[in-house]
Parts: C-alpha cells; sequence; structure tokens
C-alpha cells in the first residue's frame, strides 16, 4: 500500500487521515452535544479529562482527542503531552479495527498491529466510550462470531458421542477400596470412602447445579465502599491535608469495608459469608488490574470466553466514580507515572515477550490459618498489643502493628454482622431442620473467628471467613489455602472423640464430607475480573485456590490421615476447578494406598489432583537455608509453586517469562519478529556467519535472555513499590509469621521468608531447538546455520527435507537422551543461576519454575518457527512436557523428567501426561497402571506430575456439543479449567497432545 | 530420534547377534504389569494372516511408506544399485535391491526404512535396562516375542539368563515350533511364563495355512504343560482368532478337547485385527488371495465371533478371554 510510505508533506491526500480525523469530529461533537453522550464525560469528582493521540507508524495518520471539562475536541497531530497514545503499523490496520469484533482487536494488540504507550486506563476509557456508540454492532459481531464458530464444530461432528460423554460420567462408579489403612488414618475404616457417591449428598448435588448454570456478574461492593471511603478520607492525602500512612490507610479502608459488608448466608448452605453479594462474583479491585475491564463494560457480557453479567447500576458506578478516581491510583499507572513510562514496562505491554503478576497481585501465599484457628482475632489483637507494649518501636513499626489490629477488627466485625444474620435467616426460616442449622451456624459465627475454634464446623467457618475477608484486601489470584487436611485434622478427631456409638460416628463422617464439600462449592463464589486479553494467558482459569494434601509433617512422620482421604472424596464427587487441589506424595514414607487413591481420584475427576513428590521438592527447597520443619510444611500456592505455609511471602507467580523470544532474538541479532523491534543486544548475526561454534550461539541466547531477565525484574521492583504505597496488606500480614516480630507488612518484607517465583515457558522448545542447532549444524555438519535459518523464517515450507531430518534425526527432550537432558538441565542451571543472583527488594531469593499457565498457547501463537521444527504459530509444550514427537513410549518422557536436577527447578515445574484408560480393562488394573507410572516416576527423582485422563476423540466431541461436557475437567500447565469454557486454540492443544493408553 | 545404528553385517545369529526387529518399551498387553517386548525377526512357521509379516523372514528387509514419502529423491543419489524407480507403484525394484540399505540412512523422513537389525544381548539389554523400575513397581518385565525367539535360541536364552539375573520378569510367546530338549535346557529355566499359540488343530490344515506340520508344537505343548505343572514356568495357550481358518467351530471343538486332555483350564483368544496387509505392501510383499476382500473392506472381527469361541471353549471346561 502507498500510504504505508513515510508522509511528510501535508498536502498530500491522505484517505486514512481524512476517515479518521472525521470519524474522532463525530465522536466528538456527539460527546459534547447530545446530553445523554455528555453525562459519560462526568466522574464523581467533576469531569474525566484525558486526551488520546492516535497514528501510523508511516506518519500517515496523526491525530488526537481530548476531553476537558465535559467538551471533547479533536486535532490532526498527536497532542503534546497525550496520555495514551495508540500507534498502528499500518494503514490497513486503522480499518480492520474499525470492523473488528472486540477480541479480534485484542488480537490485533498481540500481534503487534497496534501498540499503545501511556495509560493504558484511559485508552480502555478512551475504547469504552468508542462502543458507548457502536456497541449495538460490536454486539452483532460477536452473536454472528459464536454462532459461526458452534455451526462449524456441529457440521464437522453433528452427532453427539453419548458413549463418550456417559463414559467420563461412568468413572464415579466402581469405586475401589482401600487395601490397608495408613498410620494417621484414626476413624475411617475404609479411608477410600467408596461407599459415598455424590448421590448421597443432595445439597452439594444442588449447589453444583447453581455452579453449572448460574452466570457470573460483576460484583459492585468492594469497590463501591472502598471508593467510598476515599473519597471521604482522600488517598495521598488525609482531610487534614496530611499525607497518609499507606499502611493505616489501607486498615481503615478495609476496615470500613468490613463493617459495612453485607453478611449473606448463602441458601442451605453449612458455612457462613460469601466473598462478593452476588450467587457468583466477580470482583473488581480498583487498585489492581480493574480498570482493565473499562472497555468492556458494555459488552463483557457477550463475549466468547469467560462472559460476566454487569447491571446499568454497576456500570455506571464503576465509570463515572470507581474508574475515574483510580485510572492513576493503581499499580500499573503508578509505575507509569513515577518512572516516566519505563522500557521495561513499555515491553510488558507488547504481551509477546513477558507479563508481570504482580501488575494485579503479589498475594500467591498461604495464611497462617491454624493461628486464627487457635487464638481468634481477640487472641491475635492481643498478641500484637502485647508486642507493641514489650518491644520497642518506631513510629512505622508502631502504625504498621495498628494498622494490623484495626484490619483484624475488620474482620471480626464481619463475622459478628454473619453471627447477627444468621439469627435473622432463623427467625425467619419456615423449614424447621434448616432453622435448626442456621441457629447453630448463628453460634458458630459468634464463636469465630473472634475465638479459638473447637469444632470442625467452627475451623471450617473461620477459615472460610477469613478467606472472605483476605480477597476483600488482597486480588483473587492465586493466594492459596494450604494443607487444610493437616490443620483442620485436629477438630476432626475432637468431634470424634466426643462421639460413642458406631451410628454416630458413621453420620458424623458424612456430615464432615458435607461440609467440606460446602466448603469447596464456597470457593467457587467467586471469580478474578479477565479483561478479554487475559482469556488468552490464562484461559479458563478461576483464583486458582490451591488445598494441599498428605504429604508428611513438619516433624517428617506419615501426615496422611482421615482429613487427607475427606478432602480426596469431596475432589472426587464434586470434580470442580477451584479448590485446585496438590497432593504431596513421600515415596519412602507415605504409603501405596495413598498413591493409587490419588490415581483413582485422577481418573475419576479426569484431571486433579497434581500430585508433587516431597523428597525432591525438600531438596530443592535446601538450597536457601530454610529451617527443615518449614520446608516439610510446604504447600502448593497458586498452580504448584512451593512456599513455606504461614511465613513465607513467595510471590511464586511474580512473571511468566517466555524463554522462547530469548531464542528467536537470539536468532534475529536482537530483533524480535513479532513485534518488530530491535529490542534486545546485538549478539551476532547467523546469516553472517558470526556464531563459529555451538557455544557462541549459547551464549547469544543466553544474553538475550539475561537482558529479558533484566527489564522484567526492574518491572518487578517497580511494581513492588507501587504495592507498598498502594496496597500494604495489615490483615494478611497479621497472618504470616514474621510481620508482627518485625512490625513490617508483608509487602516490605515483614515475613520470616521473603522470594519471588517465576514460570519459564517453553523449556522442551528451547531445548530441541539448541539439540538441533547443535547437533545438524555444528556436531554433524550435515545443514548450514544460514540454511536452517531459511527454513525457519520460510516455516519450513521451503524445505520440507530440512523438515523432516528436524523432527527425526535428532534426539530431542523426552526421547531418552542424555545429551539432550543434559541440554535441558545446562538452560534451567543457567536460569536458575542467574536469578538466584538477582537482588531481591524483600531480600531472598528469586526462584525458578518450568510451568506455564496457559500461555504456552498464546506466547506460541506469537513466536515463529523454531529449530525444533515446531512451526509458527503452533502453541509450545505445556510446561516443560516434551514434544509429542520426541518418543512414541511414555517411560522415555517420564525419565528424562525425572533426570532434571531439581537444584534448578525451585518453583516446581508442570509435567503433563495424557494418558487412556482401555474401555476393556478393571478399575484395578487401569489405577494399577497409572500407580506404576507416577509411583517409578517418583522413584526415579520426578519432582511433579500431572495427568489429564481423557481421549483426544472425547475432547472433539466435547468441541462441537458442551452441552454433554460442561464439567469436564482439564489440566492446563498448573491449574484446572472446564473444557468447554477454553479458546479454540487451547482447546486445539489439549487435543494434539500426545497420548498414551493404558 | 534415536533409533537404531545399522551395522556392516546381518542376519540372524552370526556373532551371537540376532536379529531384532523391534524393541517397544512400554506395553500394557503383552503379560502383566508395564512391559518391553523385543520382537525376534524369522519364524519357522508361515501362516498366511501373520499380522506381523515383516517378522517372517530371517533376513533383514527394506520397507517403504508412501504416505510418509515427501519425494525428495535423496535416495535416487546414493541407491549404488539404481533400485529406487519413483514412477513406480511399488517405489523400490525389489529385484535389483542388494539391501545395502544406503538408502535408510540418508532419507529424511523415515519412509525407507531397515526391517530388522542385528543386535547382540548387550544391546538389547542396554535398550531395556533402563525401564527396569517401571517392571519393578508395575510387576512387569520383558516379553520375547517375534517372530520366534527360539528360532535364536542361543540368544534368547542368554538374553533371558542376564534378564534372570537382573531380577526382571521375563515371557516368552512362540509358536511351538523347536527343538525340545534343546529349550528345555538352555532358554526354558530362564522363562517364567509362557504364551503358547495353538492355532490349528487339523494337520493338514495347518500345513496349508501355517506352512509346517503341527505334530511337533502339539506334542512340545503337552511337554512344556506338563514340565509347568513341576515348578516350570506358567503356561497360557493363545488362540489366534483368523476368520473361517482358526474360528470355525470344528477347529475350536476340537482344540477344546485337546485342551481338555492335558488338564488345562485356561486359554486366551486373540481376535483378528484386519489392518496388518498394510504392512504386507510397504515391504512390496502380495496380499494373501485369502485376505484381499478383508483388506478392502477392513472389518473388524465380530463379537459374536468371539463370544461364539469362548462359549465353545467353555463347553471343555477352558475358560478363555
Amino acid at each position: 500500500m502507498g500510504l504505508a510510505e513515510p508522509l511528510s508533506d501535508r498536502s498530500v491526500f491522505r484517505p486514512t487521515q481524512i476517515m479518521v480525523t472525521t470519524l474522532l469530529r463525530l465522536m466528538a461533537a456527539a460527546y459534547t452535544w447530545r446530553g445523554s453522550l455528555n453525562r459519560y464525560l462526568a466522574s464523581a469528582t467533576g469531569w474525566i479529562d484525558f486526551t488520546v493521540g492516535i497514528r501510523t507508524e508511516s506518519g500517515s495518520v496523526t491525530a488526537g482527542i481530548s476531553f476537558r471539562q465535559g467538551r471533547a475536541r479533536v486535532e490532526d497531530r498527536v497532542p503534546e503531552g497525550a496520555d495514551v497514545i495508540l500507534t498502528f503499523t499500518s494503514d490497513r490496520a486503522v480499518l480492520k479495527l474499525l470492523n473488528a469484533t472486540p477480541t479480534e482487536q485484542i488480537f490485533m494488540l498481540l500481534k503487534s498491529e497496534l501498540f499503545y504507550e501511556g495509560s493504558a486506563a484511559y485508552l480502555n476509557c478512551f475504547f469504552f466510550l468508542l462502543s458507548v456508540l457502536i456497541h449495538k454492532k460490536q454486539k452483532k459481531l460477536m452473536l454472528k462470531e459464536r454462532t459461526t464458530r458452534s455451526r462449524q464444530l456441529l457440521k464437522e461432528s453433528p452427532r453427539p458421542r453419548t458413549d463418550l460423554s456417559e463414559g467420563i460420567k461412568a468413572r464415579a462408579k466402581n469405586r475401589l477400596a482401600a487395601e490397608s489403612r495408613d498410620p494417621g488414618v484414626k476413624y475411617l475404616d475404609e479411608p477410600y470412602l467408596s461407599s459415598y457417591g455424590i448421590e448421597d449428598f443432595p445439597r452439594l448435588q444442588r449447589f453444583l447445579d447453581e455452579h453449572f448454570t448460574t452466570k457470573a456478574e460483576v460484583c459492585p461492593e468492594l469497590p463501591k465502599l472502598v471508593t467510598e471511603w476515599h473519597l471521604e478520607n482522600g488517598f495521598e492525602t488525609d482531610r487534614q491535608g496530611k499525607p497518609w500512612n499507606p499502611i493505616m490507610r489501607k486498615a481503615l479502608a478495609f476496615r470500613h469495608l468490613m463493617e459495612r459488608k453485607k453478611p449473606i448466608i448463602h441458601k442451605d448452605d453449612l458455612i457462613a459469608g460469601t466473598t462478593t453479594t452476588m450467587p457468583i462474583g466477580v470482583v473488581v479491585y480498583p487498585e489492581g488490574h480493574g480498570t482493565m475491564i473499562w472497555s468492556e463494560l458494555l459488552t463483557v457480557g457477550d463475549r466468547t470466553l469467560n462472559p460476566y453479567d454487569i447491571s446499568e447500576d454497576t456500570r455506571r458506578l464503576l465509570h463515572h466514580t470507581v474508574f475515574p478516581y483510580w485510572a492513576h491510583r493503581n499499580f500499573r499507572e503508578w509505575v507509569r507515572d513515577r518512572y516516566g513510562k519505563p522500557l521495561c514496562q513499555r515491553i510488558d505491554e507488547r504481551f509477546a515477550v513477558y507479563f508481570d503478576w504482580k501488575q494485579a497481585t503479589i498475594s500467591h501465599t498461604i495464611p497462617d490459618f491454624p493461628k486464627i484457628l487457635r487464638l481468634g482475632t481477640k487472641g491475635m489483637i492481643d498478641e500484637i498489643r502485647a508486642h507493641l507494649q514489650d518491644h520497642p518501636h518506631d513510629e512505622e513499626e508502631r502504625v504498621t502493628l495498628e494498622a494490623m489490629i484495626i484490619a483484624l477488627e475488620g474482620l471480626q466485625a464481619y463475622s459478628r454482622n454473619l453471627a447477627k444474620q444468621a439469627s435473622i435467616d432463623a427467625a425467619r426460616e419456615p423449614d424447621p431442620a434448616r432453622r435448626a442449622e442456621l441457629e447453630h451456624l448463628a453460634k458458630v459465627c459468634s464463636q469465630v473467628v473472634e475465638h479459638p475454634a473447637r469444632t470442625l464446623d467452627e475451623a471450617v467457618n473461620a477459615v472460610w471467613i477469613t478467606w472472605v475477608a483476605l480477597h476483600q484486601e488482597s486480588t483473587n489470584a492465586g493466594l492459596s489455602l494450604g494443607r487444610l487436611d493437616q490443620w483442620l485434622q485436629p477438630y476432626f478427631e475432637a468431634d470424634m472423640a466426643k462421639l460413642a456409638s458406631e451410628e454416630e460416628r458413621r453420620a458424623y463422617i458424612k456430615h464432615a464430607i458435607e461440609l467440606v464439600g460446602c466448603f469447596y462449592m464456597r470457593c467457587t463464589d467467586h471469580l478474578p475480573l479477565t479483561p478479554d486479553l487475559a482469556n488468552f494467558y490464562f484461559g479458563g482459569s478461576s483464583s486458582d485456590q490451591a488445598i494441599t494434601l498428605g504429604g508428611v509433617t513438619p516433624e517428617g512422620e506419615d501426615a496422611v490421615c482421615d482429613m487427607t482421604y475427606i478432602f480426596l472424596k469431596v475432589t472426587e464427587m464434586l470434580s470442580i476447578r477451584d479448590p485446585n487441589v496438590n497432593a504431596r506424595y513421600h515415596p519412602r514414607i507415605n504409603s501405596d494406598t495413598y498413591l493409587k487413591r490419588l490415581c483413582e481420584v485422577n481418573l475419576v475427576t479426569a484431571a486433579t489432583p497434581s500430585m508433587h513428590n516431597d523428597e525432591v521438592i525438600f531438596t530443592s527447597l535446601s538450597q536457601f537455608g530454610y529451617d527443615i520443619r518449614d520446608i516439610r510444611n510446604w504447600s502448593a500456592t497458586g498452580c504448584v509453586e512451593p512456599t513455606l505455609s504461614g511465613r513465607h511471602i513467595g510471590h511464586t507467580n511474580m512473571q511468566m517469562m517466555n524463554m522462547v523470544a530469548a531464542l528467536e532474538m537470539a536468532l534475529n541479532n536482537g530483533y524480535h519478529p513479532v513485534m518488530k523491534w530491535k529490542l534486545g543486544p546485538e549478539t551476532g548475526s547467523v546469516e553472517k556467519g558470526d556464531f563459529k561454534t555451538f557455544d557462541d550461539f549459547f551464549d547469544a541466547f543466553t544474553t538475550q535472555f539475561k537482558f529479558l531477565i533484566d527489564q522484567s525484574i526492574e518491572y518487578n521492583h517497580m511494581l513492588a513499590e507501587a504495592h507498598q504505597e498502594l496496597r500494604p496488606t495489615p490483615l494478611l500480614s497479621s497472618l504470616i509469621d514474621g510481620c508482627v516480630d518485625k512490625g513490617r507488612d508483608v509487602t516490605k518484607g515483614g515475613a520470616v521468608y521473603n522470594s519471588s517465583g517465576t514460570a519459564i515457558i517453553g523449556l522442551a522448545d528451547v531445548t530441541d531447538s539448541l539439540m538441533v542447532i547443535k547437533k545438524l549444524v555444528y556436531d554433524e555438519g550435515k545443514v548450514s546455520f544460514e540454511r536452517l535459518k531459511k527454513a525457519i523464517d520460510a516455516n519450513f515450507e521451503n524445505d520440507p527435507a530440512l523438515y523432516a531430518m528436524v523432527t527425526r534425526k535428532v534426539p530431542l527432550f523426552g526421547s531418552g537422551s542424555e545429551e539432550a537432558v543434559a541440554m535441558a538441565n545446562r538452560i534451567a542451571k543457567w536460569a536458575h543461576d542467574y536469578y538466584q543472583g538477582l537482588d531481591h527488594y524483600r531480600g531472598g531469593k528469586y526462584t525458578v519454575g518450568f510451568w506455564s499457565m496457559s500461555n504456552h498457547v498464546i506466547f506460541g501463537t506469537l513466536t515463529g518457527a523454531l529449530p525444533s521444527g515446531r512451526l509458527a504459530g503452533k502453541p509450545f509444550t505445556p510446561g516443560l512436557t516434551p514434544q509429542p514427537i520426541a518418543s512414541k513410549s511414555l517411560l522415555d518422557n517420564i525419565r528424562d523428567v525425572a533426570k532434571l536436577d531439581p537444584m534448578n527447578i525451585t518453583n516446581n515445574m508442570a509435567f503433563n501426561v495424557k494418558v487412556v484408560p482401555s474401555a476393556k480393562d478393571t478399575r484395578e488394573k487401569t489405577i494399577g497402571d497409572m500407580f506404576s507410572y507416577v509411583k517409578t516416576y517418583f522413584d526415579m527423582g520426578g519432582m511433579q506430575m500431572q495427568m489429564n485422563v481423557v481421549t483426544s476423540e472425547t475432547l472433539r466431541d466435547a468441541m462441537a456439543h458442551p452441552e454433554n461436557y460442561r464439567n469436564l475437567l482439564v489440566r492446563i500447565s498448573g491449574y484446572n479449567a472446564y473444557f468447554v469454557t477454553l479458546n479454540k486454540d487451547m482447546q486445539l492443544e489439549l487435543i494434539e497432545r500426545a497420548e498414551y493408553g493404558i | 530420534m534415536a533409533g537404531y545404528t545399522p551395522k556392516a553385517h546381518e542376519d540372524t545369529g552370526t556373532l551371537g547377534e540376532a536379529l531384532i526387529l523391534e524393541i517397544k518399551p512400554n506395553s500394557l498387553d503383552d503379560g502383566r504389569g508395564i512391559r518391553t517386548v523385543v520382537f525376534f525377526k524369522g519364524c519357522p512357521l508361515d501362516c498366511v494372516w501373520c499380522h506381523n509379516p515383516e517378522s517372517k523372514s530371517t533376513r533383514a528387509e527394506l520397507s517403504y511408506d508412501a504416505k510418509a514419502c515427501i519425494g525428495c529423491n535423496t535416495c535416487l543419489e546414493v541407491c549404488p544399485a539404481q533400485a529406487i524407480d519413483p514412477g513406480s507403484p511399488s517405489f523400490v525394484d525389489r529385484a535389483r535391491c542388494t539391501l545395502c540399505f544406503a538408502c535408510t540412512v540418508e532419507c529424511p523422513t523415515g519412509a525407507l526404512e531397515r526391517v530388522g537389525i542385528p543386535m547382540g544381548v548387550e544391546d538389547v539389554l542396554a535398550r531395556i535396562l533402563p525401564d527396569k523400575p517401571f517392571f519393578v513397581t508395575s510387576g512387569g518385565g520383558v516379553t520375547l516375542s517375534g517372530g520366534e525367539p527360539t528360532l535364536a535360541m542361543d540368544f534368547s536364552a542368554r538374553l533371558a539368563s542376564r534378564l534372570k539375573a537382573e531380577g526382571i520378569h521375563t515371557l516368552l510367546e512362540t509358536c511351538g515350533l523347536f527343538d525340545l530338549k534343546t529349550f528345555t535346557h538352555t532358554l526354558m529355566p530362564f522363562v517364567d511364563e509362557i504364551f503358547y499359540d495353538i492355532k490349528i488343530m487339523d494337520a493338514g490344515l495347518h500345513r496349508r495355512f501355517c506352512g509346517a506340520d503341527n505334530r511337533t508344537i502339539l506334542s512340545n505343548f503337552a511337554a512344556v504343560l506338563n514340565m509347568s505343572r513341576n515348578g516350570g514356568p506358567g503356561v497360557l495357550p493363545r488362540i489366534p482368532l483368523v476368520p473361517g481358518i482358526t474360528d470355525t467351530d470344528e477347529n475350536m471343538n476340537a482344540i477344546g478337547k485337546f485342551l481338555e486332555g492335558l488338564g488345562c483350564r485356561r486359554a486366551a483368544v486373540l481376535a483378528y485385527n484386519p489392518l496388518w496387509p498394510e504392512k504386507c505392501l510397504k515391504l512390496g510383499l502380495k496380499v494373501p488371495f485369502e485376505f484381499e476382500k478383508e483388506h478392502k473392506e477392513r472389518t473388524w472381527y465380530p463379537r459374536q465371533r468371539l463370544s461364539r469361541a469362548i462359549e465353545i471353549l467353555s463347553g471343555y471346561g477352558v475358560e478363555a478371554g
């Protein structure tokens, strides 16, 4: 297109410029002069004022629109000091954007057909104002997109395969009984609890039905109450104009929220309290990533993935009151304003290289639940008061401790309100059985969380009420529940000891299962706010509240107990994605009976639990000098990451790092092909023959990787500062050991242990690519590097023989090749050593993990062909799973992954295995085979394994007939999701994973 | 991907090596637990329905897979005998081919492949032992299959003895045509379990369809079964159900009677798999006329016929599955 040429002469006819300015002028006129639209420019405190610049890279378009005092003005240049500048790479992209659905627009952003610099909040506001004008057309396009797709799928497979869908459901039958009892199992005669099925729990069946038929809705409560408090009391300074101490400000705002939060007892529930006022509420954290949904306020209910309802009132509240107030007061914009649009942030916002999770949250951790169960808020407040009296404190420490007290008071107020509400509900309840339950709940809530828990009912309620409060303080993403089986077992035993008759005990065990079932279902009452863009990165993810079961006690004894099996029973019966169940297994201490049960639950649920090798995790964590008892007390956080329960801020999902980008940049001398950006240092040209040896190239790769890591860590530090300024978390701090002693918030390093963890994506893809380069180019000299590079650039279309050679003649990771394993270890070690050497702002170290959430799909989409033979746009492998072509034998995969050195893998891994039971086998044989794989893998030193037990055929059927598979659970890479809620690329990735018959 | 390293020499038995067709790890259907199956090349029988036609010949063979071929013509350049003819449907002129296998080394896609690699006991062990931990947890082991492992009796015996020394469970799949005395003295002591094929009872039909007499096979079976009762390896007779050939009521009744006579109460029946003729084509072999129709229609073995066979056997007190 001639228009892409640089244009300096303003008199040249520029049709796109004319079109853009004309449209902007129409927009400006509409918003300025039409009263019904003009009101959209009003905020709670005045007007929403901001400026947007629009340009093309060639200069063929330069325009701007500014909103000031309720008036909009258009210029035909990019305004000086624009809050955000939107740059299109071509005129064609401008036209494309105008006719695209919101999802397609995001894809354009991801593929760098356009990019922005400046405030994401105002960009989203601008797109919201646009969608006010055109949302009817957008909705039509979205509907068309959805119907075309489902029609297409139905055409491909018109008849539902009920044999397949029924087959999955039938797995809940033919339950095995336990062969033995673990030493920690005190009361369960048959630990597998095989006599119980979901049909025995009509209450849970009703909750499940609700779960699958209720559409989530954006909840206004939290942003409303918090913003209201700040409008009254200020943010930067208080009413007297004195600068706020951030932690005191946060504590007071939090208490305000908790005191006024509506106390709700969910219908028929055994547990009091709800995260939001909606049956399934989406929580908006305005200081976090809340404003990212601004542009979607009108369309979020119609999008294909993760649609939410949103009421007109909530929409108004967010647009006029909440978002304008927080447009600069959120992590991302705070960094932008404070550090002047730093490079590290601009890279992040191009979406192809890394994603820093601190933009949303830091709360990937495990609170000290045993403490609040033991002391209650009252005991905890007394303890802090005593500490304030007994120890000298500076002003900051004193304020911090007082803030913790205020936060605990907020939690306490909420539980008192719940007790009152339970009494009110009981009085109104016509059904006597339910009335008794409500009266009981009223008693439970007057005991906990204020006072210590005494019974299992009280303990479970205390955990949940605290959980609700923690989610009013920190973003509901990755905050995790820890070793609930361990922590609840004493209450279960105490209750059981009081029962004399066999019959009473049996009834109580059933009650305990139902109670834990209610707890699981409570965990599904909220969802994280997911902008459509994030659907690509974390597709189908809920808030990843991990529960950890089994393993060993802090003293190193077998920890498997009655509650372990009760949790497993509930996991099996409900088969829901959240909580994310992780099971610890110690090969020398835990029993085969326990491991077999994990396999059976995995078979029935098709995807959970994720299984971990205690011994290997211990080895990995031992390098940090942690107390061995604390190491033995680890729990999984978010997806799989180890956190030392109750005393460790390990922000284990600090970032998602696309390692393959470093490889691509090394192949292109620092240039990133999709972003079309010469980003990294010049490390040599393949075409010019700059790499004399393989190690020369390896160095180029690590130099590029180092560049990306440095940038991402710089951003991490800036965001960390933003957290300290905008959102200290006094309640969480009161529940993390070390913070009271130090008088310091967790965001500033108050915890006993501190670290941050990365998730590196693409270990198998990078290993295989480097193996191909090493073997074919350097060791065997069969192919010149230039020829290989040419083939990659052409997606191998010009060189099928080379493609065949690459995919067949090189030993890959997972093929049983020592050399490939050594390469993987070399890369992992380099990453580990480099991260380990970096300074950490809270003290402690950076840890390195190899798992990918669903980033392996989207990063794959944004990456060209690789030397490994992976074609352009195809997903990377999930976690560090070998490529399907590496070997026909699952055993090769298992052995190679088990050979990875755990010392380099300090933030865990995700090894995905897809196994398919044969229909003719008995349950015993299927479980026996699964057990053999896992057990051997662990004996060999494997760290983690997660199995999807479903055929590609079934997944295909589910794609075309989602109505038959609403609860089909799949493991992505670390977390679970409902298959039918995934985007098409992710569904295909799961289908194409290697499948092994068992 | 790691493949076999072809060696200069070939064929069975030279230098204490055996011609190995494939070593297949992670098998869950060839005996208990997780197993590695060693497929030997070469068989004394010549069953028309053989599911592994590539295992019959005792010589290495060249296989060509038209579906995998990308037409890069690398093979044309390296073939010293000008035996490659891309124009012809069979691709390889078998009359000219000297089986030097130069083409298989250079073929990038594996469309041209060498079938049968001479391997020493230690080579085979090296491929098996990494999977030993899986045998231990699953109660699995190694299955010697074929082809016919007893055709390389000495090799099989040495391999089995090494496996036993490693504490690995061994299972032999055999057609039963071997010298009993040699078998008893060399291989049998190192075998834990035997899957023994019983195909056709009528001697004439056996000669016709299996290319050899069945008297030795049947007498060997009786002898091995007898030894099994005196502390020898467990024996399970296996009956391949081939439509119209082995699965006739007449043959099944005869087998039932035979097993009843020996007091054998258990057997396995193996349903016919219609995919094998594909393999013939790759080797440049003709699909036997008896199976041309089935090959075209790819009919799967009907469940009723399977039940019928089981029913007949149960009439003789033989429990089959």
